[in-house]
């Protein structure tokens, strides 16, 4: 799978998927769309890419209950939305579309998830990208501090060149939706590794904290699960710069999600893991052994909770030994915590002790 | 001073008499329907309305009813109830009888089902009126013969016990629009009553009264001055009912005495014949002979002992030749049902609902008693879902509003497990909850009351039986309508499916793909892949009559043959016309046609019309097929059913004929309710 990025290929692979349903009607059959097994039973990790990777069961959305009937309507709808702004040099949102769909009649959406759902389908379908269907997100990218200067095209149609640390007010680099060469340019740094942080308040403690300075590092805020350009910025300056990414979260089962998915790939997006996963990033913390070792304030594990633990246990992204330790000494101990509880200890207590301990361990400070 | 003690003396005397009324009324005022204020305004509202009714029903009047509350005097609770109705009116002579007397009129002798059994009748008003208030009674009648209407006070004469009249004039009486009244009675009367809403009040009361009246017009002003109307849905009377002799095995010891006492017959064998119902010729012979009694003795002189005998005789305890006297049922022609089209109406009118299945079930017998059940279901989205469904009780054409839980009709309807039928009840017993009414009237020359109160009606196995397989059968319906939505719902998708969506991905694609438009038959057949049958039954205003079409889909890839047979209301006095296709009837209120050859992709398409019915009487056709390959949104046809429908019929058919007096084919023991009444459909037998 790869960035397409020409539109007539795009088109093109576009209409391999109208053609399943046409060739269908005309050899007397119900239309489908055939398209991979989007959940944790069918991802895989594979070997050359270092990330896990949808697998080979496909299922087929065939038009004999209305539902997917719907549904393979809907496609069509957006397949020719799609190629209409391709002509027209636009690009949309995926929140203009759902309403856009307004106008498509029998096929107009029900709510903006399932229009967000489609624009996914289509993407593992004709493993282009949604950047190649002229389809934004709504959602927000992640913000950055540190010494990292980078070049972005702004809408004039100029390079600017920012500095992340000197160019910059408090709140960072915003960083744009589009991430990909032909409009950010990763030009030089000079920190020694990335750090990818769950909450606003703990980034803001190490700003305010010179945290970024002192051990020489850029520091991102992810604002929980992060969005697609977050993750394939972290991983181009990962490739290009050669740069150890390390993850500092809360700690209880949603974080261990959030690593998995910057880490390993996201189930959902795991057509395009190889574009937004970092295999070589590191958990930091907080770990259940965190909990106990440093006695942090903790709250009990809901019934959620240990359902999303108990599910992570066969999740294949977490087959290896110090998960499932690290899974299982949660369920054990019926605890979660909080990165901010660190503060436990008084503000610098998380940049002063608990950071350049959990460093020293991997021989980052 | 001898005048004056002589005076003092007359005084008490009359005082005594007062209190001896009031404590008559005191005494008895919970089986007349006057213990409490809010129940005393129900009650005379229900004795006016009572008459009202059956006036104009006997005079074959199509009944306008109003009825009209005011308060007068709200700190004492005073309030004034007017009635007025469009019946024969009341001749002058007779308004003093009517209004005066307690228990007058013949009814009481007479063995026919009728409204006025229950309740001591006008005069009770007349006098609760006088006691609360002081007050008289204002009536105006006019009778059709008459030029002008009688005006009159009716006061009560307390040592007498008889009425007053006061004030008598004729005049001349207008309707609202200044046109002459033709015949009618009104009644204004003060009391001491309370005027309260909820389910045990004056408008409950008219509501259900207008839902087993269906051919009466009543309107109701509330103290408020707010309007309440039900219209008339029916132009039909309730059929002319006649009075029966009593029979044998339903009579007691009192009555027998009395009958024989008063008896002018000269032999026993005309007595028998003519004073009762059931006994041939044959019968009295072997009654006499049972109680040993002489045929030709006079009924005049029997011994009490001698009555005992024959007591025992009707009553089967003396044999002839060690055989139980075989005696005739009792005619059931002394009934009145509503008629389950009208019980239809009737609900339909007051609540508006989606589903309404009726039925009233063949007339029957208990110990010499003709009684007769209908049952009503109501169903659907408009009514509260979470709350214990409504019971509409009646016993002839009367509404029962209290002691709902000591009630057998209401002990038969949470007999039933109402669960397997779509609606909730906690452990399967009670009174079911769920967005539902349900209604139960019973008909019968002798309704048996729990208690003078005449509110509940009291235990009797034949009676509960009856009512209990008619909620079965309601319950059934029910189900199967339920199944029909869910099934209805599931075809309609798949038609939205095949005529608007994948026309639409036709379409769609090929435009995108710059190539013609697909053709979509194979398609349409894999995805459907079934034989779909859809119903549609409409009113139509401009034929006044019910359009019935029905439409065959073969979705299937093989060519396919049927019989389709419907249900319709040819019990009712339906008519089929502009039946194209032709068909045969397979059973009273079936039809059924044949359709041949249904080739893949092809429909067939049946239509015909209802006539000689109302809007709203027929609003869904179940349809049935025979064949091989399932239908969607039909049911398969369930033969024996049809056969015993068929049987039914032929059983309706004998009895309807004239009974041969002296037939002994048909006889019957006595309390047992006989065969089944006649009365499975094709929702299913006795399950």
């Amino acid at each position: 799978m790869a960035r397409v990025n020409d539109p007539e290929l795009t088109k093109a692979r576009l209409h391999l998927v109208v053609e399943e349903m046409y060739d269908r009607i005309v050899k007397g059959e119900p239309p489908t769309m055939t398209l991979p097994v989007r959940t944790k039973n069918n991802i895989g990790f594979d070997k050359k890419l270092g990330v896990y990777k949808y697998g080979k069961k496909r299922s087929t959305r065939d038009a004999t209950s209305l539902g997917s009937a719907k549904n393979l309507l809907r496609a069509l709808h957006v397949v020719e939305f799609i190629e209409e702004m391709i002509e027209a040099g636009k690009s949309s949102t995926l929140r203009e579309m759902y309403y856009i769909s307004e106008s498509w009649g029998l096929g107009k959406f029900g709510s903006q998830n399932e229009s967000n759902n489609l624009a996914e389908d289509l993407e593992v379908v004709t493993t282009c990208l949604r950047e190649d269907f002229k389809l934004r997100p709504e959602e927000d990218g992640a913000r950055m501090i540190g010494n990292v200067t980078i070049e972005e095209l702004n809408r004039r149609g100029q390079w600017m060149t920012i500095n992340a640390r000197d160019d910059v007010g408090d709140s960072g680099y915003g960083v744009p939706y589009n991430v990909e060469i032909e409009k950010i340019r990763l030009k030089e740094h000079d920190v020694n590794f990335l750090m990818a942080i769950e909450t606003g308040g703990m980034f803001d403690r190490l700003v305010e904290n010179g945290f970024d300075e002192e051990y020489n590092c850029g520091l991102i805020h992810l604002k929980g699960q992060p969005a697609r350009s977050t993750r394939r910025i972290m991983k181009r300056m990962n490739e290009e710069w050669d740069l150890p990414v390390i993850v500092f979260l809360d700690g209880d089962p949603w974080s261990f999600r959030i690593f998995a998915s910057i880490a390993y790939g996201a189930i959902k997006t795991a057509h395009i893991s190889e574009y937004l996963a970092t295999p070589s990033a590191s958990y930091l913390g907080i770990t259940a052994d965190d909990i106990l070792a440093y006695d942090l304030p903790s709250d009990e594990l809901s019934k959620k909770d240990i359902e999303a633990l108990n599910a992570e246990l066969s999740d294949p992204r977490f087959a290896d030994g110090w998960w499932q330790d690290q899974i299982n000494m949660m369920l054990e101990i019926g605890k979660k915590a909080e990165q901010q509880s660190l503060a436990k200890y008084g503000l610098d207590f998380v940049t002063d002790t608990y950071l350049p301990e959990k460093l020293g361990e991997m021989g980052l400070a | 001073m001898v005048i004056r003690v002589a005076g003092i003396a007359d005084k008490m005397a009359k005082n005594q008499k007062q209190i001896a009324i009031s404590e008559f009324f005191e005494k008895n005022k919970h089986f007349l329907g006057f213990d409490s204020l809010q129940r005393s305004v129900i009650t005379a509202v229900k004795e006016a309305v009572d008459n009202s009714l059956d006036a104009c029903e006997e005079a074959r009047i199509l009944p306008e009813i109003k009825v009209k509350i005011s308060k007068i005097d709200s700190k004492k609770d005073i309030l004034e109830l007017q009635t007025e109705d469009n019946g024969p009116g009341i001749p002058q002579k007779s308004i003093e009888k009517v209004f005066g007397q307690l228990l007058f009129g013949s009814r009481f002798h007479a063995i026919r089902q009728s409204r006025g059994q229950q309740g001591i009748g006008i005069t009770g008003v007349v006098m609760y009126s006088q006691l609360t208030t002081g007050k008289p009674t204002h009536v105006l009648s006019k009778v059709a013969s008459d030029p002008t209407a009688v005006s009159v006070n009716i006061g009560l004469d307390t040592r007498k016990n008889k009425a007053v009249k006061s004030d008598q004039t004729r005049i001349i009486w207008e309707n609202d629009d200044q046109t002459m009244k033709e015949h009618g009675l009104r009644v204004t009367t003060r009391m001491k009553a309370k005027y309260q809403r909820g389910r045990q009040s004056v408008f409950q009361y008219l509501r259900m009264t207008s839902i087993v009246n269906p051919h009466a017009e009543i309107t109701f002003t509330d103290p408020d001055g707010e309007t309440f109307h039900w219209p008339r849905v029916t132009e039909r009377l309730p059929a002319k009912v006649d009075a029966i002799k009593p029979h044998p095995h339903g009579i007691e010891l009192g009555q027998l005495q009395r009958m024989c006492r008063e008896s002018s017959d000269s032999r026993m064998t005309v007595f028998l014949r003519q004073n009762f119902s059931g006994v041939s010729m044959r019968a009295a012979k072997e009654l006499c002979e049972a109680a040993e009694l002489e045929i030709t003795t006079k009924p005049k002189s029997l011994k009490p002992d001698d009555v005992r005998a024959l007591l025992e005789a009707f009553q089967g305890e003396r044999e002839v030749n060690g055989k139980a006297i075989k005696l005739l049922s009792p005619p059931t022609n002394c009934l009145s049902p509503i008629e389950e089209m009208l019980i239809k109406k009737g609900l339909s009118k007051t609540i508006d609902s989606k589903f309404v299945a009726t039925m009233t079930r063949a007339p029957t017998v208990s110990h010499g008693n003709p009684f007769q059940v209908e049952v009503g279901l109501i169903f659907g989205e408009g009514m509260v879902a979470d709350k214990h469904v409504e019971l509409l009780r009646f016993a002839n054409r009367v509404p029962l509003m209290y002691q709902q839980g000591g009630c057998l009709l209401t002990k038969a309807i949470e007999s039933v497990d109402w669960r397997q039928y779509g609606l909730e009840q906690a452990g399967g017993k009670g009174v079911p909850k769920g967005p539902a009414a349900i209604l139960v009237h019973l008909a019968s020359t002798n309704v048996q009351f729990t208690s003078e109160a005449k509110e509940a009606l009291s235990d009797n196995e034949f009676v509960f039986e009856e009512t209990r397989r008619a909620m079965l059968e309601m319950g059934r319906g029910l189900r199967k309508h339920l199944e029909k939505k869910k099934k209805m719902a599931k075809t309609r998708e798949k038609f939205e499916l095949i005529n608007d969506i994948l026309p639409a991905i036709a379409e769609k694609s090929a435009s995108i793909l710059e190539r013609p438009v697909p053709d979509l038959a194979g398609s349409i057949t894999k995805i459907m892949s079934a034989v779909i049958c859809n119903e549609s039954t409409t009113w139509n205003k401009e034929t006044k009559q019910v359009d019935v079409s029905i439409t065959l889909f073969n979705y299937t890839s093989r060519s396919r043959s049927y019989s389709l047979l419907v249900n319709w209301p040819e019990k009712s006095g339906g008519e089929m016309v502009e039946n194209e296709r032709g068909g045969r009837k397979e059973a009273m209120g079936i039809w059924g046609w044949k359709i041949e050859t249904l080739e893949p992709g092809e429909k067939a398409v049946l239509e015909y019309s209802l006539s000689n019915l109302e809007k709203g009487d027929w609003t869904e056709t179940e349809v049935f097929f025979r064949g091989s390959q399932d239908v969607i949104g039909a049911t398969k046809l369930d033969e024996k059913m049809l056969v015993e429908i068929r049987k039914q019929e032929e059983i309706l058919n004998q009895s309807e004929a004239p009974a041969e007096e002296g037939d002994a084919n048909v006889t019957y023991e006595p309390g047992v309710v006989e065969g089944d009444s006649g009365q499975t459909t094709l929702f299913g037998g006795e399950n």
